[in-house]
C-alpha cells in the first residue's frame, strides 16, 4: 500500500480517532482481504448444522465461498467450494446431506475428505496420467471450534483458535457453556443485505452501547427499549476491550414480567447448572445483555437469555451480507425454544424493530464517508479515553457503559492486521 | 362473466384498495382490514433441493411472524417520529398482480396473489421486492377480513425490510 494509505496513519493511537478511508477506499478493501480475512480465523458454521457423517452446509470466508461437512469418520472439513478444474462451485445448495461432491461443469467428483476420486474421460482423454491426489478440492489450512463455534483461516501459522480467542473466551463461556446439553441453532438463517462496510456492524457490536436511546429511539417510544443498564456499574454493567481485540458490552437487564412464566424457571435452572461450570463472577451476569464481536466479523447478541450470533461477510467496501443464526441449549422446553425464535425475529433480523435502525445508521454513515472532502476529517473514538481499569476477575480493560474502549480495540487490532506485511523471517 | 371471474374481481379489488392504503401512509385503516387473531407469517427462504424448502410456520427463523399487537407494534413505531429507517418516509409503491381465488366457500376464502414493491430512498437507493402471499380470509360478504397472511418473498438475501406486504 503507498504511504497515504499507511494504516499507521489511518489509525491514530494517541488521539484516538480513525480515518474514514478505511471504510470507503477500495485499496483498504482489497488489502483488508489479504491482511485480514486471507489470515485471521473467521467464524464459518454450528457444529449442530452438520451433525451427521455427509452432513455439509455452505459458508463464507470473507468473499470465498466455502463448504463445511462432515466426513464419513465424523471429522469436520472446512474445503473450498471450488473444482480445482475450472473453479466451479462444486456444492451448490445451503445444506443437505451428500455421499460426495460433484462439480456440475465436467463432472469431476470428490469425496467427503475432499479427494478427487471421480474424473470423467480418465482414461480416454487423460490416459490415467492425471495424478488425482494432487487435484483434491482445497482444504482451509486451519479449522478448528471453541463450544460448537466452527472457526477457519486462510493462514497456516495464525495462533490457535483458543490463544486468538484469549481472553474473550471467559465471556463466550459465560453465553456457550452454561450447561452440559450444549447448543444447538434453530432452523432457518436470516441473511439480509446492506450498502455499507462491514466494519459499521461489527464496531458497533464490539462495544456501541451509546447509541440505543438515539438510533433505537423509536423502540423506546412504543415502550420496547428504555436506557438498558446503569445499575451496577463496573460490576454488571461494564464493557471490555480484551488484548487481542475483541470487545463486550454487558448491561444489567429487567426481564419483562410478562415473559416470567416461561423463563423464569429456565434462567433458574440455566444458573443452577451454569454455576457447576463458571466462575460465580461468570454466573453473576446471566440473565444480562450481552454483546460482543470477535475480530474480525463475527458478533452475538444475548439478552433474556437467548443468544443470536452473526457473521459480516464483506461485499466490497461498499455492501455487507449480514448471516445470523438462533443458537438455543439443546434440552431446552418447547415454550423456550419458541421464545427464542420470536425474540431474534421481532428484534434483530431483517425486518426487526432493532435491526431496521441500524441498517439505516450503517448506510447513511457510508454515504457520506465516501466524500473526498469528508475523509480528510477523522472519526472520534475518544469515549473514556484513559479510564479503563482491569479486574483480576474478567479479562480485558473495562469500564461501564456508554464508552468506546472497546470499539477502539477493535480498531488498534485492525490496525494491527493491517501493518502486518505477511513478510516471514 | 362467470361467478368465478366476479369473486377473483372482487379480492382483487380489495387488494388494490390495501395497496393504496400502504402507499398513501393511511397504515391505521390498513390494521383494520385484519381480523384480530391474525397471523402475519412470511418465512425466511432457502436454496435447497427441489422440494426441500420448509415455508411452515415452525420452530424455523422468519422475517415476520406477528399477530394483530405485533402488527399494531409496527405502525405505532412509525408513527413514533424516530423511526429512523423510514423517516423521512420511503416512497413505496405496491404492485398486486395474479390473483386467483384458490378456494371460497361464501365464510371462508383462499386468495393467493403475486406483488412487486417499489422503495425509493436517500435519493438513489431503489429497491424492489418481489414475492406472492396466500391470504386466508374470513367472515363472509360485508365482512371480510385476513385471517392469515403468508408473505413468500423471492429474496434469498433481503435488503433492509421496511416496508410492510
Amino acid at each position: 500500500m503507498g504511504t497515504t494509505s499507511d494504516p499507521a496513519t489511518l489509525i491514530d493511537l494517541a488521539d484516538r480517532t480513525v480515518s474514514p478511508k478505511i471504510f470507503a477506499d477500495p485499496e483498504i478493501y482489497r488489502a483488508e482481504q489479504e491482511r485480514i480475512f486471507g489470515r485471521c480465523w473467521l467464524y464459518v458454521a454450528h457444529d449442530s448444522q452438520v451433525p451427521n457423517p455427509g452432513d455439509f452446509v455452505t459458508s463464507f470466508m470473507g468473499e470465498e465461498p466455502v463448504i463445511v461437512c462432515r466426513d464419513l469418520d465424523g471429522r469436520v472439513h472446512v474445503f473450498l467450494n471450488s473444482c480445482r478444474h475450472r473453479g466451479m462451485q462444486v456444492c451448490r445448495f445451503e445444506q443437505g446431506n451428500a455421499r460426495s461432491f460433484q462439480c456440475p461443469y465436467h463432472g469431476w467428483t470428490y469425496d467427503m475428505t475432499g479427494r478427487l476420486v471421480g474424473v470423467p474421460d480418465f482414461r480416454k482423454a487423460y490416459y490415467e496420467e492425471l495424478d488425482r491426489s494432487k487435484w483434491g478440492l482445497l482444504e482451509v489450512p486451519r479449522s478448528a471450534a471453541y463450544r460448537g463455534l466452527i472457526f477457519a483461516s486462510f493462514e497456516e501459522r495464525a495462533p490457535s483458535l483458543e490463544d486468538y480467542l484469549g481472553g474473550f473466551r471467559w465471556y463466550l463461556d459465560m453465553v456457550l457453556d452454561r450447561s452440559a446439553s450444549g447448543m444447538m441453532t434453530l432452523p432457518g438463517v436470516h441473511k439480509w443485505t446492506l450498502a455499507t462496510n462491514w466494519k459499521f456492524g461489527a464496531e458497533q457490536f464490539s462495544g456501541d452501547n451509546y447509541h440505543t436511546m438515539w438510533a433505537h429511539q423509536s423502540a423506546v417510544r412504543v415502550g420496547l427499549a428504555e436506557q438498558f443498564g446503569g445499575a451496577e456499574p463496573w460490576q454488571r454493567d461494564f464493557e471490555s476491550a480484551t488484548d487481542e481485540g475483541h470487545g463486550w458490552i454487558n448491561l444489567t437487564f429487567d426481564d419483562p414480567p410478562e415473559l416470567n412464566e416461561v423463563l423464569g424457571p429456565y434462567l433458574a435452572r440455566l444458573r443452577e447448572e451454569a454455576a457447576k461450570r463458571l466462575s460465580p463472577m461468570q454466573v453473576r451476569q446471566i440473565g444480562c445483555v450481552h454483546v460482543g464481536t470477535v475480530f474480525p466479523n463475527f458478533s452475538l447478541l444475548s439478552f433474556l437469555g437467548f443468544l443470536s450470533i452473526r457473521a459480516w461477510h464483506p461485499r466490497g467496501p461498499d455492501r455487507v451480507d449480514v448471516w445470523s443464526w438462533s443458537l438455543v441449549q439443546r434440552d431446552a422446553p418447547q415454550a423456550v425454544l419458541e421464545l427464542a425464535r420470536d425474540v431474534q425475529v421481532r428484534t434483530f433480523s431483517p425486518a426487526g424493530i432493532f435491526e431496521q435502525d441500524d441498517g439505516e445508521m450503517w448506510t447513511a454513515c457510508y454515504q457520506t464517508l465516501r466524500g473526498t472532502y469528508r475523509r480528510r476529517f477523522p472519526l472520534n473514538y475518544q469515549m473514556s479515553a484513559n479510564h479503563g481499569r482491569t479486574d483480576p476477575e474478567r479479562p480485558g480493560l473495562l469500564h461501564p457503559p456508554p464508552t468506546e474502549i472497546g470499539i477502539f480495540g477493535f480498531y488498534r487490532r485492525w490496525r494491527q492486521a493491517m501493518a502486518d506485511d505477511g513478510a516471514r523471517g | 362473466m362467470t361467478d368465478r371471474t366476479l369473486l377473483r374481481l372482487e379480492f382483487e379489488q380489495r387488494y388494490f384498495e390495501e395497496a393504496a392504503l400502504l402507499d398513501q401512509d393511511r397504515l391505521e385503516e390498513w390494521l383494520d382490514l385484519f381480523a384480530d387473531d391474525v397471523r402475519y407469517f412470511a418465512p425466511v427462504r432457502a436454496e435447497l433441493g427441489r422440494g426441500n424448502e420448509d415455508l411452515a410456520r415452525g420452530l424455523r427463523l422468519s422475517i415476520f411472524d406477528d399477530n394483530k399487537d405485533g402488527l399494531k407494534l409496527r405502525v405505532a413505531r412509525i408513527r413514533s417520529g424516530a423511526a429512523h429507517a423510514d423517516e423521512p418516509p420511503s416512497h413505496v409503491r405496491h404492485f398486486v398482480t395474479n390473483v386467483r381465488v384458490l378456494q371460497c366457500d361464501g365464510e371462508k376464502a383462499t386468495v393467493a396473489s403475486n406483488f412487486i414493491v417499489f422503495k425509493s430512498r436517500h435519493g438513489r437507493d431503489e429497491t424492489l421486492f418481489v414475492g406472492r402471499r396466500e391470504d386466508r380470509w374470513a367472515g363472509g360478504p360485508g365482512n371480510w377480513k385476513i385471517a392469515g397472511r403468508l408473505i413468500v418473498l423471492d429474496h434469498n438475501i433481503l435488503e433492509n425490510v421496511t416496508v410492510l406486504f
